[in-house]
């Protein structure tokens, strides 16, 4: 075999390989609150529970809510930024971020909003309005 | 009657399709001139028919037909002119149709200018390609399954099991959903077109690649390819850079870029469409990579289908912002991005052991090797991208319910192999003009190194650049535009003609700069307090009421009224006020906020708004968006939203209020809001946090009393609020009119907005001297205005914006070049 090829295959194992290690690295599983706990960054899909007081407050500069995630666990969540655009009707929230002593830490979160193509309603709306 | 026609002449492109691809076969293998000509015919009819598909669908856009589901989703009555047109390709729908609609102009340009032997092939995979995009629209429905979503379909056919149309299956909304205001933007309106524009001539390299490997003549396809694919890049960078300033300007993400999978998608075809047109300069100099500019033309298509499948068939709902909505085109998707890899891909590699290779290799310090590792770098960053944006489907092998990964998978590759890419362009562009030795070349660049090193150090001493990796990258992108900017001045000096490569590195060079300084150096714009809890949150000294510490800092501060406060230290920033206005938004609010540098320099006003956005927004809750104001300089940018106010509070204790009030349970009435005061000419009385003073009496004008009127007279009043300063001062009417002999009293209230109170003059009681005034909407507690304020101060955004003009002006010439050649060789035959 010529030296170029073996040059060539092994800078593609070697490229491919650190890749996929460093892809497989940066990417996790969507977790829920309790598999939340032992770690640094989660990723946590739940659905806002709106039973509960809920608000930005300009003291603490913190919009805070209660989160059920899909097993079922409800935890508090605090996010520094002021609420997000289409809080209330989000049919899904992601938060990404960590949870200490039973206060989820958010950096960051993602509304899925209903799609409005589905069921109608919102003609419903527009129609009584 | 219109939407028959237009799904009937829909119906007819998609069977002219048919026809053309299969004409366009024939006439290849028979190598028929004729066939051939029957088939340009078919490609005449196809592009005519969806032409006029469209005219009937933005027919049924501007006359407002809201029962069809396309019109009802993306528009509504009060849309302006130019967004109801923009909103033909607003969908899914019809943007396939623009898409085809540039694919069909693309067409007529190749059936023009290619020649023999790649005209038939070339027609050929366009019509393939316009076959798979026609049939994502054409709306047929064979019983066991469904070919694409036509939008011309009603609201019945698209929710026949929905309440209301069971109820009365002819019902058609009186109003549309509306466009996102997010969208209702100039820049919206032109990135779509440029965009598929863009898309449709990538497909052209496409299209000669597989001409190139059917016809087995490997040399020439690159001559007539290489303009076209100029032009995709050019177009799909300035779609890129449309797509960057509108989220720049318009969301409250504070940046042009995030790596999101949509951005990612529309950014891997350049690369590869940039590192195709590296191969073929090389091909076409040196007559070598043949097999890369092959490899990359495919690539450069298939990448372009695979992004329109990770964005159009939902996959990625949950990852992106804005990725469409699924119309259950999956598995047409699916087949679309097959069948164009399996063909490209399987028809190389079918070929593979024909095309020609070099005989001897490169040398390192050659043109040839240089550039080809920069084709290479563009690759592999490309597949690193693809792989990050694929993490839903990829992911899959590494974990359950992968997440998308982290930020920092995306700057960790793009870093490194945009360091070495800097350092490639100025060697492979001093080479690419001249052979060089290590010593020779060495000589070219002393003077560009001494220039590089004394901004490089500048800029690290200036930016306080402590990161030594940051210094090597600054060193790097300086290098970048030194070397470059030498090779330009010499070759314009030779021929300005030939410039469009060098131009397009210093561009290069210039947008790695801008980047680099505008996203590690951007700074939050913050008042004193809460930089000072920031620094003590950083080490680590602030625990919240459970004796944990907090990690995250505050990115926001909070301006009241008419108080100034130190931002930065730089600026003295006050808040002016607000005003509600209803156009060109219902119910948006202009903030006025003004900077006062400390240094003496010019004060500015910065007015960032809120509005209501109507579309997501219901009667029990409004949406609020922010629309940042963005002060453009060229040294830094200032980047500024509200984030919150008084006003926007209050609206939603309202709507709050009024929601409770409508509910069944009736709840305790909040406290009767409705007071009189009785006062006297220059009296002052005071209510609560207000003021009023009666100053004096104004005739009231007759036009504005009630007919047969005794007594009209206005009251001029001041309202007054101590705490901020603010007055008004309004003149209610009161009058006494009679009506079939009986009087009455007229005393329409007056309106202060700000305040949410109404006032009317009720009363006069002249034994006392003085009048009463009924006051509704009297807050006791009441409190200043005030203002929630995330801003950002951003170096160095406008060299990002150079560096990307550099670089479409450096395409521009390009272009020029390689088609002047072109025509002069088709003329010379």
């Amino acid at each position: 075999m010529k030296p170029k090829l073996i040059i060539g295959i092994v800078s593609i194992v070697l490229f491919t390989s650190l890749l996929m290690y460093n892809f497989g690295n940066s990417i996790s599983s969507y977790v829920n609150f309790e598999q939340a706990a032992d770690r640094a960054n989660s990723h946590v899909i739940g659905t806002w529970d709106n039973t509960q007081d809920y608000g930005f407050s300009r003291e603490t500069m913190q919009f805070s809510f209660h989160m059920k995630d899909q097993d079922g666990n409800v935890r508090r969540v605090v996010y520094p930024r002021p609420k997000p655009n289409n809080f209330e009707q989000a049919t899904q929230l992601v938060v990404v971020g960590e949870l200490r002593n039973n206060v989820f830490h958010a950096n960051d979160m993602l509304m899925k909003c209903p799609s409005k193509y589905n069921d109608g309603s919102e003609l419903v709306n527009a129609q009584e309005s | 009657m219109v939407s028959t026609l237009g799904q009937l002449f829909l119906s007819g492109a998609f069977i002219a399709s048919i026809a053309a691809m299969i004409s366009y076969a024939i006439s290849v293998v028979k190598d028929d001139i004729k066939i051939e000509k029957i088939s340009h015919y078919l490609w005449y009819a196809k592009g005519t028919f969806l032409l006029i598909s469209s005219v009937a669908l933005i027919w049924l856009i501007m006359t407002h037909q809201f029962q069809y589901y396309y019109v009802w989703n993306y528009t509504s009555l009060d849309l302006e002119t130019q967004y109801l047109f923009s909103a033909f390709y607003g969908g899914q729908e019809g943007s396939f149709m623009l898409w085809i609609l540039c694919s069909f102009v693309v067409g007529l340009g190749l059936i023009k200018w290619t020649r023999k032997p790649y005209k038939g092939p070339v027609m050929f995979v366009m019509t393939l390609t316009q076959f798979f995009l026609l049939s994502m629209v054409v709306g047929w429905d064979l019983n066991f399954t469904q070919i694409g979503a036509t939008p011309f379909r009603t609201i019945a056919q698209e929710m026949p099991n929905a309440p209301f149309i069971q109820a009365n299956p002819d019902f058609v909304p009186a109003d549309g959903s509306g466009l996102n205001d997010l969208l209702k933007s100039p820049w919206m309106m032109i990135h779509p077109p440029i965009i598929f524009v863009g898309f449709a001539m990538m497909t052209v390299p496409f299209a000669f690649a597989i001409a190139s490997l059917w016809t087995k003549t490997y040399h020439e396809w690159i001559r007539p390819a290489l303009p076209w694919t100029l032009a995709a890049n050019l177009s799909l960078l300035t779609a890129i850079f449309l797509g960057g300033y509108w989220a720049y300007e318009t969301l409250s993400f504070g940046g042009y870029w995030a790596w999101d999978p949509v951005e990612n998608a529309s950014l891997v075809p350049w690369l590869i469409g940039t590192a195709g047109i590296h191969a073929m300069i090389i091909q076409r100099k040196s007559s070598r990579a043949h097999k890369a500019s092959l490899f990359f033309a495919i690539l450069a298509y298939v990448s372009i289908v695979y992004q329109t499948f990770l964005t159009r068939s939902g996959v990625l709902a949950d990852q992106s912002v804005h990725s469409f909505v699924d119309l259950g085109l999956y598995g047409q998707l699916l087949m679309f991005i097959s069948v164009m890899a399996l063909m490209g891909i399987g028809f190389y590699l079918y070929r593979y052991r024909e095309l020609p290779s070099p005989e001897k290799e490169s040398k390192f310090l050659s043109k040839e090797f240089m550039t080809f590792t920069g084709s290479m770098l563009l690759f592999i960053l490309g597949v690193v991208i693809i792989f990050g944006t694929s993490s839903p489907i990829i992911g899959r092998l590494f974990v359950e319910n992968p997440t998308p990964p982290e930020i920092q998978f995306y700057n960790d590759w793009s870093m490194p192999i945009a360091i070495i890419m800097a350092i490639a362009t100025v060697i492979g562009q001093h080479l690419f003009w001249q052979k060089h030795s290590w010593e020779s070349l060495a000589g070219k660049l002393v003077t560009p190194l001494l220039l590089t090193s004394i901004a490089a150090v500048l800029s690290i001493i200036l930016g306080e650049v402590r990161n030594v990796y940051y210094m090597l990258f600054i060193f790097a992108a300086w290098f970048t535009v030194m070397g470059n900017a030498s090779v330009l001045f010499s070759l314009i000096r030779k021929n300005p003609k030939l410039t469009g490569g060098s131009l397009t590195h210093v561009g290069f060079g210039a947008l790695l700069l801008g980047v680099i300084a505008s996203s590690v150096y951007t700074e939050p714009l913050l008042d004193q307090r809460t930089s000072s809890y920031n620094a003590r949150v950083v080490a680590g000294e602030v625990y919240d009421e459970e004796g944990f510490p907090i990690t995250q800092p505050i990115e926001m501060f909070q301006l009241d009224i008419n108080k100034p406060k130190l931002i930065n230290n730089k600026y003295m920033v006050t808040y002016e006020g607000y005003e509600v206005a209803d156009s060109p938004r219902p119910g948006q609010q202009t903030y006025r906020i003004k900077f006062e540098p400390i240094d003496g320099s010019r004060t500015f006003y910065m007015d960032p708004e809120v509005y209501p956005m109507l579309t997501t927004s219901s009667m029990d809750n409004i949406d609020w968006s922010v629309d940042p104001h963005v002060r453009t300089g060229w040294f830094s940018d200032i980047y500024l939203y509200v984030a919150g106010s008084r006003y926007v509070e209050r609206k939603n204790q309202e709507l709050e209020r009024e929601k409770r009030s409508r509910s069944l349970v009736p709840v305790a009435d909040e406290e009767e809001e409705i007071q009189t005061i009785e006062i006297q000419q220059g009296e002052t009385i005071e209510a609560g946090p207000f003021t009023f003073t009666f100053q004096s009496f104004v005739p009231a004008q007759p036009e504005h009393l009630p007919e047969n009127t005794q007594i009209g007279i206005r009251s001029l009043i001041r309202v007054a609020h101590a705490a901020s300063g603010n007055a008004y001062e309004v003149e209610p009417l009161f009058a006494v009119y009679t009506e079939n002999e009986q009087s009455y009293t007229y005393s329409p209230p007056l309106m202060i907005e700000n305040w949410g109170m109404s006032i009317s003059f009720s009363r006069i009681h002249p034994e006392t001297d003085s009048i009463e005034l009924t006051i509704d909407g009297l807050d006791l507690n009441y409190e200043e205005d005030w203002i929630l304020i995330v801003a950002e101060k951003k170096p160095f955004v406008s060299v990002v914006w150079l560096g990307t003009f550099l670089l479409m002006a450096g395409f521009s010439i390009s272009i020029m070049r390689h088609w002047s050649r072109e025509k002069n060789t088709e003329e010379k035959r």
